[in-house]
């Protein structure tokens, strides 16, 4: 009897000393990849440093009054929040829409699965130079197909003026990021019970106060879920902007993650680089601790 | 009448699909066009003459195969390193009880949502001081930043659905918790490791940022900055070319997709979109 009273603790405290064993390797990574840049970065943004020689000086929190008082920070910041919420609110209609089409009784289901999914798992550099191709001003298929349809005589400059260039954009997120959506809510809608339904067609509910009735409620936590997600990945985004404008024309599609890299890699100022990304995850803090919040209370 | 509905409903569905697919139906038939057809005004849709010219031209006179053979190297060893990791962690951050633990899996959360731009600036200035810029090896730790959070998230709902007293019949048989791991949770999970795999493959073969600021130099440049040079140092653009790069980077994906879908979707579920 006695025996086990001492032995299931001492179990306790071997078994808890194998699990953080076994987690050490991992913790070991963490810092050196991610806790230590992180903390890092937070240290360089007190100093001015040109890039190509490394060479800087501590600057105290001029980095930051630079932040607040130049336009720069601020107008990526509100060009960044066009884009996140122009081609988050396409990715949720489209996909929210797309996910209930596919969810009915559809002739080749699985392939028109596939079609839709493959956008989402492209790399983001195929997806640019296609669309690139297709944005050709006078040999793309969209100005071309465009013309066709009489709604434009004239090519259009997609992606070297604005606001052609931020809409491009926001289509082309959309497009390469509402599969998410589609998989999120489909896999949702399958587990929405039958009954629900029945029940409201014996009420007398036609097929769009069904959705507003039934689906849409059904649907609400994983959007909130999907749109909280989105919203942090779209807000980061660097590959599909950078690579399809720029930036440019100018500034006009330069949002924060671009504006660290040009202040980085193009104007030399690590320092000042520094401090603007701080300043732009601060930005983001407040929907990643919402998110993180959520998760924990599920859990 | 209810054949005609569904008729009408196939018709809308599938054209918005179709349209949806457009841009990869183009890339291929791009590609197989040659340089006279591609600036014919009206566009054909087919080509009218299929040529594999810019297929050879791509693996004969240009780097790409170097490149493609980086990207596989790349991606391989980030999801070999990434997912034994993961594993062994996920495993102690499920069953095992010690302080910190829950700590910890929200710190796993919050870089799992961290951007890239934050850590580039400390990780190059790290990878010059180590004398490892312009390596693979200085890619693999960098994409191990998203890698590593992102796998040990997935592994991590994997690892709640495989049952408990599964691991516990095996304890009470006499098996050591790392036996036990062994031999009864690891073919449980197997499932929810390669999908975790799968994903992490696709993530570091797609990775654009880390290796456009670490490496500079063709010996150690995967596909994606790769292909984008091709771009850039063309004198007039050969989208021909450019497509069929396009499309030859696409290949692993088109290949998961024909075979392993499934676990796709699967990854999707335990991501952190339940709700």
């Amino acid at each position: 009897m006695s025996s086990t009273v001492i032995a299931a603790p001492l179990l306790e405290r071997r078994y808890a000393r194998l699990g953080a064993l076994l987690i050490a390797p991992t913790i070991v990574v963490f810092s050196l990849v991610i806790v230590y840049p992180l903390l890092a970065a937070i240290y360089l943004s007190v100093f001015s440093i040109y890039t190509p020689t490394l060479e800087g000086e501590f600057v105290g929190i001029d980095n930051y009054i630079q932040l607040f008082t130049e336009p720069a920070f601020w107008q990526s910041l509100w060009t960044t929040l066009i884009w996140t919420v122009g081609t988050l609110s396409l990715q949720i209609v489209f996909g929210v829409g797309l996910a209930l089409l596919l969810h009915q009784n559809l002739w080749f289901r699985s392939l028109a699965r596939s079609l839709v999914l493959f956008p989402y798992f492209v790399s983001t550099v195929v997806a640019v130079l296609v669309w690139r191709w297709l944005f050709n001003d006078l040999y793309g298929a969209v100005n071309h197909g465009l013309m066709q349809l009489g709604i434009t005589d004239m090519p259009v400059d997609w992606l070297g003026s604005m606001p052609n260039a931020m809409i491009g954009v926001i289509l082309v997120g959309a497009w390469k990021y509402f599969p998410f959506v589609v998989i999120a809510v489909l896999a949702r809608l399958q587990t929405i019970p039958d009954h629900l339904y029945e029940a409201a067609k014996i009420d007398g509910a036609g097929p769009i106060s069904r959705f507003w009735d039934v689906t849409l409620p059904q649907l609400r936590s994983v959007l909130v879920v999907i749109i909280l997600l989105r919203a942090i990945w779209d807000f980061k985004e660097f590959d599909l902007i950078f690579l399809l404008t720029g930036g440019g024309p100018v500034t006009s599609t330069q949002t924060l993650p671009l504006l660290v890299y040009q202040e980085a890699f193009a104007l030399n100022n690590m320092g000042q680089a520094a401090a603007y990304s701080v300043g732009m995850m601060l930005v983001m803090l407040v929907f990643m601790l919402i998110y993180i919040r959520r998760t924990r209370r599920e859990s | 009448m209810p054949f005609l509905r569904k008729l009408a409903f196939n018709l809308f569905t599938w054209s918005l699909v179709l349209l949806i697919a457009f841009p990869l139906f183009w890339m291929i038939v791009t590609s197989l066009k040659p340089q006279t057809e591609l600036f014919r005004i009206p566009p054909t849709w087919l080509p009218e003459t299929v040529t594999f010219e810019h297929y050879a031209r791509l693996l004969f006179d240009t780097p790409f195969l170097l490149y493609f053979r980086n990207s596989v190297v790349l991606a391989t060893t980030t999801t070999i390193f990434v997912v034994l990791l993961g594993t062994v962690g996920a495993y102690s951050l499920v069953r095992f009880k010690y302080r910190g633990r829950d700590t910890l899996a929200m710190l796993v959360l919050f870089t799992y949502l961290l951007p890239s731009v934050v850590l580039i600036i400390p990780l190059y200035l790290m990878m010059v001081e180590l004398g490892l810029s312009n390596t693979l090896t200085s890619l693999v730790l960098a994409h191990t930043t998203f890698a590593l959070p992102y796998a040990l998230w997935l592994l991590r709902s994997f690892m709640e659905g495989v049952p408990e007293d599964l691991e516990s019949a095996a304890l009470v048989d006499g098996a050591t918790r790392l036996g036990a791991f062994k031999d009864v949770i690891l073919p449980q999970l197997l499932p929810g490791i390669i999908s975790t795999a799968l994903f992490t493959f696709i993530l570091s073969w797609n990775e654009y940022l880390y290796a456009l600021v670490l490496v500079n130099s063709d010996s150690a440049r995967p596909l994606t900055t790769g292909v984008m040079t091709m771009l850039i140092s063309a004198f007039n653009i050969e989208w021909s070319l450019l497509m069929a790069a396009s499309v030859m980077m696409s290949l692993p994906l088109i290949i998961v997709f024909a075979f392993l879908q499934s676990y796709l979707t699967r990854g999707f579920g335990a991501g952190g979109v339940k709700g």
